[in-house]
């Protein structure tokens, strides 16, 4: 009975594995792909004298968007 | 940004309009702009929405990674560029630059 007992937790270990493993994927995955629409966002921008609100849509049909994501100002170029 | 500011006409020569985008807040990107001569907009996405819905929102750092998106007049994405591969934007140059792109 011990043994069936020890036999079915290790089981139970082996099977969660893959689950557990496949987690830390979720960010690589929730990337948009070439091909798929980019997600819309509104976001501000100080000009020197005003804050801006910019979002994707205002481009729509009218320019190409470079998104360009860094880390933190002030690191790197 | 640096790199783009450097292509910053040939891009503007396509009809592309080039939008930096971090997490930090305006006024620290405005102060960041000036310091390095950059002349288009730095976005911020204080609190992180658009660096989550881009999926390129790094746990660890609680911060971006550095990543490139080319999006055309439709709405789609034409290019990414990642990490390290996205410091230096030829390819996405070189995309603007190709005619008769995918509108």
């Amino acid at each position: 009975m011990k043994k069936l007992f020890v036999a079915m937790v290790l089981a139970g270990v082996i099977l969660l594995q893959p689950i557990s493993k496949a987690a830390p994927k979720e960010d690589a995955s929730a990337m948009p792909k070439v091909g798929d629409l980019a997600p819309d966002f509104k976001m501000q921008y100080f000009d020197g004298h005003d804050l801006k609100e910019v979002s994707l849509g205002d481009y729509r049909g009218k320019k190409q968007v470079v998104l360009a994501f860094y880390v933190f100002a002030f690191t790197g170029g | 940004m640096k790199n783009f500011q450097q292509n910053l006409k040939k891009l503007e020569a396509t009809d592309t309009q080039v939008l930096g985008v971090s997490m930090d807040s305006p006024f620290a990107n405005h102060a960041f702009a000036e310091s390095i001569g950059v002349s288009f907009p730095l976005l911020s996405d204080w609190g992180g929405d658009a660096t989550r819905k881009y999926g390129v929102y790094v746990d660890k750092y609680k911060a971006a990674r550095r990543v490139n998106f080319l999006i055309g007049k439709d709405g789609h994405i034409l290019e990414e560029q990642l990490d390290s591969a996205a410091i230096d934007p030829s390819k996405i140059v070189d995309a603007c630059e190709r005619p008769k792109m995918r509108q």
